[in-house]
């Protein structure tokens, strides 16, 4: 199957959640995406067949947490927000990203 | 949208899948607002968000993150599937099903003897903790003062009871008979097994007191078939051979004694058996052995610790019960044996003694019988794979992962299973009462509770998964490795992997054709056994013999008035129409009872006290010409043999030759031993040919004639042998008469002789027929097996052979590869098939009778046999193939 263009690297889906979301507070999931998209200037889409299940995975393991809120158009939305497990989590991610960018750096540099 | 029920299933734990729904109708609508504000018309925008939404819908189905409710989820859309699956084919569903459902079935109703016969537990509170008492000579029975002597020194049990089981109570006073089961039991019999009233009371310690006055309990089946489960049945009387009893209550549901296979219908004290059974020493009788002991461990005491106890009190015991006039040898033996111990958890029978064997080899039988149906069903579903192939090639292109097309193939063959397993299960119902009731005999009806307990239901629900998986899990791998490109380009026919894919069925078929064998050789030696024994020359001839057994009320005449009335009856027997000649004895042959007894005999020296053993019958005259065993020297017995006169008694050839040297022993002297003391001496007048005793497995042992004539002993009941002209049953109204006019309350039992000879070899039939027709069935599986394969086999490699023989090849040389393979085949399973008949047939061999284990006849004709059926199933596949028409089968292609 052909992946598309943009497709979101495996695993750096949760680490853009959960930097969206320590960055903007609570959210839903629409405004995730757009966020996402909106700050990467398009460069990266969410698809949300995969951000649904990654984030309801991440609330099972209580990195975020959910209530029910009301949008400004005044519709029923469900609002996530990180968890201080989740926070500790973004900091290890953040950090082993750095190193895996470092060290792609690296080898493109010198190889 | 499959990752949306994913998702759903996923979070299905801690939220309602609503929830998901509303979240993700939020999302959608958003990016439709979204659209529409960048300059979608509504509808466009609605279409296009929803687009992206569904983009994952041919998304690979990760399975892995599945939880528990993905699982069952997957598994209904399965059976949805497998269901519609099978509604395609249904002839291919039918025929699975069905041998399935035979192979289960008489697997589940073979189990449910087992389970019925030696597995289920008594209905009493802990039965593990019971334990049978029996002497270490051997004797699982005992007597009275034995019994009496244990109860008082005991200190191991915290309850213990005897029982005598084998009372059969007539019911009605006159005319036909109507019996039901007695047990004789001790006072702590019910407190002891824990056992409550379901109305009025139970025995107790008060009940059984030397001279009682008799009271009944009834079983509650009894109460509910022959009472009508009248409330008022407490206080009525019941009449037990003649004695009116008081009935005091009804014991607790499904309690029906401790006999497996037999069911108590009414306990009385064993105080009252005396009176009931009309022997008035029976309980003082140091030598009337016809008790069980059983007793309660205490709390927390090994079984070891038991035995100990027991040994304490062994000596005193056995010192203070020494039968009476018994040698000083007897004595000091008798003395010097102990107690042994046996579980009772399961309940006493000798039914299993009798049957246990013989049903652990049907269970073999059968077992075998559901590989072969397993291996066919197996067959059946590769053909079917096969024929498959694109559906599934089509569905691997698509993206089904390879796991989730076994498992989906799986839960079709675990279906078929299942349904099998279920009809298997009515059957199994059927077929078990059919074997009870073959096996029950009109004096001896056989009780056994068959109702589906947990334990085999769960046999049956084990076998139907483990065929399932069995038969279904290799076609299944190899049916998931297909290679959509190879098999979508091949047009479904595969030529290349058809070859590979056959060497599996053809195992398969060779298995079949192996354990076929085992099961045909078994059938043929245990046939063989069976038509042995049934032709066996029994040293008479049952056909046109009625036995006729009266039981004769208590308070009998004297000695003198007994001979006297039996001549009588004699002399009126011989008178009835269609009677030509009639005798009385004590015993008739092939019943379990016997008598046996040491001889005495001038110039004989026994080498074990064995040998000196004879058997021994009472008869009138007119014995050996009713039952139609020859006289070959002597007399027979005649009216100058009386009371005084010289005793006198007709052998057979077997006792000349054992303890004379000479076949023909007229005039010679035996004495019988009684206890220490050697009887009077008895003049032989006539030998008889050797005729079966107890058993026509055995032959004959020597065997004494005694003449009712010089007896005066008195017994309760009568057995007489008519030789009848015209059906055996003809006489029947005419010898009531006779003997309703000897006394009004005489009760009589007819049977006739043959019929008798056939209960003898019941096991023996019951094992004949059902290996037969397992063999049969095993036969046409294995027939059916081997047919598929090779018809399937021709039909796919119809080019092939349109090419052959479009380059030169005959017909005969086609047919003949066909034949060729069928016979390699065969070769190939008879050979390992020998092998594994070798040793399974060493199990049998305590079953067989005139035959060993490796009758090379029985194993001639079985290959024979087999050779012929796979020849005949090739037949038509190689007709087939020879068939072909070159011209289109190459225009097929």
């Amino acid at each position: 199957m052909p992946k598309s263009r943009n497709d979101i690297l495996q695993g750096t889906l949760s680490l853009l959640v959960l930097k969206t979301l320590a960055a903007r507070g609570s959210l839903h999931g629409y405004a995730i995406t757009s966020h996402i998209q909106t700050v990467s200037a398009d460069m990266l889409r969410v698809e949300e067949g995969s951000l649904y299940p990654a984030m309801h995975r991440m609330e099972q393991d209580g990195l975020l947490r959910a209530e029910w809120g009301t949008t400004e158009k005044n519709r029923q939305a469900r609002f996530y927000s990180l968890t201080a497990k989740g926070r500790k989590q973004l900091a290890q991610e953040e950090e082993s990203w750095a190193r895996l960018t470092e060290g792609v750096r690296r080898v493109l540099r010198y190889a | 949208m499959s990752w949306l029920r994913r998702l759903r299933n996923l979070a299905g734990s801690n939220r309602h899948s609503a929830d998901i729904g509303r979240e993700l109708a939020f999302h959608l609508s958003e990016r439709t607002d979204d659209l529409i504000a960048r300059g979608m018309t509504p509808e466009a925008a609605a279409q296009e968000a929803r687009r992206q939404f569904g983009n994952y819908g041919g998304q690979k189905e990760r399975t892995r993150d599945a939880g528990v409710l993905t699982s069952l989820d997957t598994f209904v859309a399965d059976l949805r599937y497998a269901i519609r699956a099978l509604r395609h084919s249904r002839a291919f569903a039918l025929i699975a099903i069905l041998s399935l459902a035979l192979g289960i079935g008489a697997n589940t109703a073979i189990f449910t003897l087992i389970d019925a016969v030696m597995l289920r537990s008594l209905p009493v509170s802990h039965p593990e903790e019971l334990v049978q008492v029996q002497t270490s000579d051997g004797g699982s029975d005992v007597t009275n003062p034995i019994w009496e002597a244990m109860r008082d020194r005991q200190s191991v049990f915290s309850g213990v009871f005897a029982y005598a089981s084998n009372d059969r109570f007539n019911l009605t006073t006159g005319g036909e008979p109507r019996y039901a089961n007695g047990d004789a039991v001790s006072g702590d019999f019910f407190r002891t097994l824990g056992v409550q009233p379901e109305l009025g009371r139970l025995l107790s310690m008060t009940d059984d007191r030397s001279g009682c006055e008799p009271t009944a309990v009834l079983s509650d089946a009894f109460w509910r078939s022959v009472y009508g489960a009248d409330q008022n049945v407490v206080g009525k009387t019941i009449s037990l051979d003649s004695h009116l009893v008081r009935i005091v209550g009804v014991s607790q549901a499904g309690f029906n004694g401790l006999d497996v296979g037999k069911s108590a219908q009414v306990f009385v004290p064993l105080c009252a058996d005396p009176v009931l059974t009309a022997r008035a020493d029976l309980l003082t009788n140091r030598s009337e052995w016809f008790l069980t002991m059983i007793g309660r461990r205490k709390d927390g005491l090994s079984s070891e610790r038991v035995q100990a106890g027991l040994r304490l009190i062994a000596p005193a015991v056995f010192a203070a019960t020494v039968p009476d006039g018994a040698s000083a040898d007897r004595q000091t033996t008798y003395m010097a044996q102990g107690f042994a111990t046996a579980p009772v958890g399961t309940g006493m029978s000798a039914l299993r003694q009798q049957y246990s064997g013989a049903l652990l080899a049907l269970m073999g039988i059968v077992a075998l019988v559901l590989l072969i149906a397993c291996a066919n069903v197996a067959n059946l579903l590769l053909a079917r794979a096969a024929s498959r192939q694109r559906e599934l090639a089509i569905r691997v292109a698509l993206g089904s992962a390879r796991g989730r097309l076994i498992r989906q193939l799986l839960t079709e063959s675990v279906l078929i299973s299942a349904i099998g397993a279920a009809i298997g299960l009515l059957f199994a119902r059927w077929g078990c009462r059919l074997l009870v009731a073959f096996l029950s005999t009109a004096d001896k009806p056989i009780y056994l509770d068959l109702s589906v307990d947990r334990r085999v239901l769960g046999f049956n629900i084990a076998v139907a998964v483990l065929t399932g998986l069995g038969f279904g899990l290799g076609p299944a791998l190899r049916a998931a490795r297909v290679d959509p490109n190879a098999a979508l380009k091949s047009n479904g026919r595969g030529t290349i992997h058809g070859q590979r894919r056959w060497t599996v069925g053809k195992a398969l078929v060779v298995a079949q054709i192996a354990i076929s064998l085992t099961l045909v050789v078994g059938a043929g030696l245990l046939v063989g056994t069976f038509r042995r024994l049934a032709t066996v020359d029994p040293g008479f001839a049952p056909d046109g013999v009625m036995l006729v057994r009266a039981e004769l009320p208590p308070g009998s005449p004297d000695g003198a008035s007994k001979l006297a009335a039996q001549t009588d009856v004699l002399r009126r027997l011989r008178a009835v129409p269609g009677v030509t000649s009639a005798s009385l004895s004590v015993l008739t042959p092939l019943t379990r009872a016997g008598w046996n007894g040491e001889l005495d005999v001038d110039g004989y020296v026994p080498r074990s006290r064995k040998d000196a053993i004879a058997f021994f019958n009472e008869t009138t005259s007119g014995y050996f010409q009713t039952l139609g065993t020859p006289l070959l020297a002597g007399r027979d017995f005649e009216s100058g043999d009386r009371i005084g006169s010289p005793k006198v008694a007709i052998v057979n050839v077997a006792l000349g030759l054992r303890f004379f040297s000479t076949p023909n022993p007229v005039g010679r002297v035996l004495r019988v031993k009684q206890g220490k003391r050697t009887g009077d001496p008895v003049t032989i007048v006539g030998v008889v040919k050797d005729a079966k005793y107890n058993s026509l497995r055995a032959p004959a042992p020597p065997t004494v004639y005694l003449a009712t004539s010089q007896d005066t002993a008195v017994g309760t009941s009568l057995n007489a042998e008519l030789r009848v002209t015209g059906g055996v049953s003809s006489i029947v109204p005419d010898v009531k008469a006779v003997l309703a006019d000897v006394s009004p309350r005489v009760t009589v039992t007819f049977m006739p002789f043959a019929t008798q000879l056939n209960d003898s070899i019941k096991r023996e039939r019951l094992l004949a027929t059902l290996s037969g027709f397992f063999g049969a069935l095993a036969l046409l599986l294995a027939m059916l097996g081997l047919y598929g394969v090779m018809a399937y086999n021709v039909a796919r490699r119809r080019n092939e052979i349109g090419i052959r023989m479009a380059l030169g090849a005959a017909q005969q040389r086609v047919a003949g590869m066909v034949l060729g393979e069928v016979a390699t085949m065969l070769v190939v399973g008879l050979l390992l098939g020998g092998a594994l008949t070798v040793g399974a047939t060493r199990l049998i061999k305590a079953f067989l009778f005139g035959m060993g284990a490796t009758d090379p006849a029985t194993f001639g004709g079985a290959i024979a046999l087999l050779a012929a059926v796979g020849l005949i199933a090739a037949y038509l596949p190689a007709r087939r193939a020879a068939g072909v028409d070159p011209m289109q089968a190459l225009r097929d292609e």
